[in-house]
């Protein structure tokens, strides 16, 4: 089966456009911060993809390919060059996360964001010397009974 | 214009020389960054002598636009090319000084180099590439305060700030399929035809979010209370100072140049609405003061926006009197919550034991709401005057937003200074030298420019007609011969 070159195009952007719509979704859903940063690296990857797609034509060459005595059109070398930038800047900014995220797991011990909040959230408030806040996860009106000593102590 | 390209070149040379330095003689390492800051500032300075407030552009590896890349630089650009060096020298981190801060060191001139690039860069995908250098840099200066809490709270900066870095990414792909180029002189001869259109008004968007997480726009500014709290004061002054209105430079460009429409002002205005009222009303509820600081700046932006949303010269000035206003005001208030980051109640009494901090928070807390005499009087002044010049329903709803919420922020910096002077036995150290005197320079600043508020608003408008000149814009970067020649 043949696809005509329109069609193959109209695929890639789709592409592209499905690619940024994982990794937003992902970042939107996901709770485990290396999840977070994968998805990341997915809607870059997606974003990347367009913007190749910005200087594509389907019967063209790469830009390298096309010396001087070449007779075949060549692809637009500008969006090329700009998502060479960008996928270093990307794999720069991915490392620096992951090796953000070891400190984050081996001072608190997770890298659930909620979790994280949380203590986050309690050593802030020890820092300035201010009660916590109630934790998001506790029930929003004051507890009927007593609550036994050991899961205060869990909370 | 070569010599423009110097600031920004210097200071990234430096910041891989730091480290080298460092070997041979520490102490020269400690000063090496601040020397290399103040020959930049004075470069610029003598850039805007020289040029005498015309624009000049500069091409870069001799490549002329629009292929090659174009540094700009007219009185705006030059304005915030300066601020960027002097407040850096001004908020240098304590701990660069020290031995084995030539780490910070280098990473503050990271910032510097790509902040000034970010002011006077010409070209969409370059000022990307500036941006992203800001956005590690200043990634590197937070979580080099060393505490878990800080490195945490950077994850959630990094993250906002990738995803905004990839809507910006898709924005400038779609900007570049519909007119293949990124040079802003040329997007401005080609927005009216290609731009004016649902697609770009969703590139706008993309740009907007995507540099906006810096400038702690509405929908990406969830980083913002976490990093200031954790963070040393001095970046967090940094960033809410100057980061934030370098950000803002690049919109005002952007919809100066290529996106003048209506739908464009009108998603600034909403934004910046939204983040007025949440910024403002998170600030009510904090309960420690650099949180409430960073709210409170969230909601002083939300302005900034809503000031960019005025057409024409108008909203132009009123952006920049509410850009500079914050400038002076945020870096004070966070050098003073240096001492002062304990939560609100436990600063009771705190203003009686350094009656200099507290007055000069007061003046400040009195110019931020917007009291008479204070230049922030001024500076929402024409902002509300800007809105009301303009009869749509939103508008008028601005108005009603920035009036009420001027009632909340006058609650909670009353409430602060109230506590401040209370009759308590309050036992903080007492602020460093260095803080004060860098907020004092500020506060001084402010009071100065009380009497000269007519000449000052003359300035602004002077500039504000020069960055509104699109066609000086064409010409000076094209050139007369080749303005109107498509590629």
């Amino acid at each position: 089966m043949t696809m005509n070159p329109p069609d193959l195009i109209s695929i890639l952007i789709l592409g592209g456009i499905g690619l940024v719509a994982i990794g937003a979704v992902g970042m939107a859903v996901s709770r485990h911060l290396l999840r977070l940063v994968l998805a990341l690296a997915i809607a870059e990857a997606g974003a990347n993809l367009l913007l190749v797609l910005a200087g594509y034509r389907w019967d063209a060459v790469a830009p390298i390919l096309a010396g001087a005595g070449a007779t075949q059109p060549m692809v637009d070398p500008v969006p090329q060059a700009l998502v060479l930038t960008a996928i270093v800047i990307g794999v720069g900014v991915q490392a620096l996360a992951v090796a953000l995220l070891i400190r984050v797991k081996e001072a608190y011990g997770t890298l659930d964001i909620r979790e994280l909040k949380t203590l986050v959230e309690h050593e802030i408030c020890g820092a300035a010397g201010i009660a916590p806040p109630e934790s998001a996860n506790a029930p929003g009106t004051r507890q009927p009974y007593p609550v036994p000593a050991t899961s205060r102590e869990s909370a | 214009m070569n010599a423009l390209a110097l600031p920004v070149v210097l200071p990234l040379l430096a910041a891989f020389l730091v480290r080298p330095v460092g070997l041979v003689s520490g102490r020269l390492a400690s000063a090496f960054g601040p020397l290399v800051l103040l020959l930049c500032a004075g470069l610029l300075v003598n850039i805007a002598v020289l040029v005498q407030g015309q624009p000049v552009s500069a091409n870069i590896g001799a490549f002329a636009p629009p292929l090659g890349i174009v540094f700009y630089a007219d009185s705006i650009a030059l304005l915030f090319a300066i601020v960027v060096p002097v407040f850096a020298l001004l908020l240098w981190p304590r701990e660069a000084m020290q031995a084995g801060g030539d780490r910070i060191s280098a990473l503050m001139l990271l910032l510097v180099g790509a902040g000034t690039g970010m002011a006077l860069s010409g070209d969409l995908f370059n000022l990307y590439v500036f941006y992203e250098l800001l956005a590690v840099a200043s990634f590197g200066l937070v979580a080099a305060s060393g505490t878990a809490r800080a490195w945490a709270a950077t994850v959630r900066y990094l993250l906002i700030s990738g995803f905004g870095s990839v809507l910006a990414l898709i924005g400038v792909a779609l900007i570049y399929a519909q007119t293949g180029t990124l040079n802003l002189a040329q997007l401005s001869e080609f927005a009216p035809e290609l731009l004016a259109n649902p697609l770009g008004l969703a590139a706008f968007a993309c740009l907007l979010v995507g540099f906006g997480v810096k400038a702690e726009l509405f929908p990406v500014n969830a980083w913002v209370p976490e990093v200031y709290a954790t963070a040393p004061k001095r970046v967090s002054a940094l960033l809410a100072g100057v980061v934030s209105k370098l950000a803002i430079l690049v919109v005002l460009r952007l919809i100066l140049l290529v996106f003048d429409t209506p739908e464009a002002r009108q998603l600034l205005l909403v934004l910046g609405l939204i983040g007025l009222v949440s910024g403002e009303l998170a600030a009510w509820r904090a309960r420690d003061l650099p949180r409430m600081l960073a709210f409170s700046s969230i909601g002083q932006l939300g302005l900034l926006f809503m000031a960019m949303s005025i057409p024409g010269v108008p909203g132009l000035v009123a952006a920049l009197a509410v850009a500079l206003h914050h400038l002076l005001m945020k870096p004070a208030l966070f050098l003073l919550a240096e001492r002062w980051h304990g939560g609100l109640e436990n600063l009771a009494g705190a203003g009686r034991k350094a009656p200099l901090a507290a007055g000069l928070f007061t003046l400040f807390a009195l110019s931020l709401l917007g009291v008479p005499p204070l230049p922030g009087f001024w500076a929402k002044l024409v902002l509300l005057l800007g809105l009301g010049e303009q009869d749509a329903l939103l508008a008028q709803a601005a108005i009603a937003g920035v009036l009420l919420m001027a009632v909340v922020e006058a609650h909670y910096l009353f409430r602060l200074v109230g506590l401040l002077y209370a009759r308590n036995e309050h036992d903080a150290p007492p602020h460093r030298m260095g803080d004060l005197a860098v907020a004092s320079l500020l506060g001084v600043v402010l009071l100065a420019s009380m009497p000269l508020l007519p000449a000052l608003a003359e300035g602004l408008g002077w500039m504000a007609h020069q960055a509104a000149d699109v066609t000086a814009y064409r010409a000076v970067i094209l050139g007369s011969t080749t303005a109107g020649a498509a590629p």
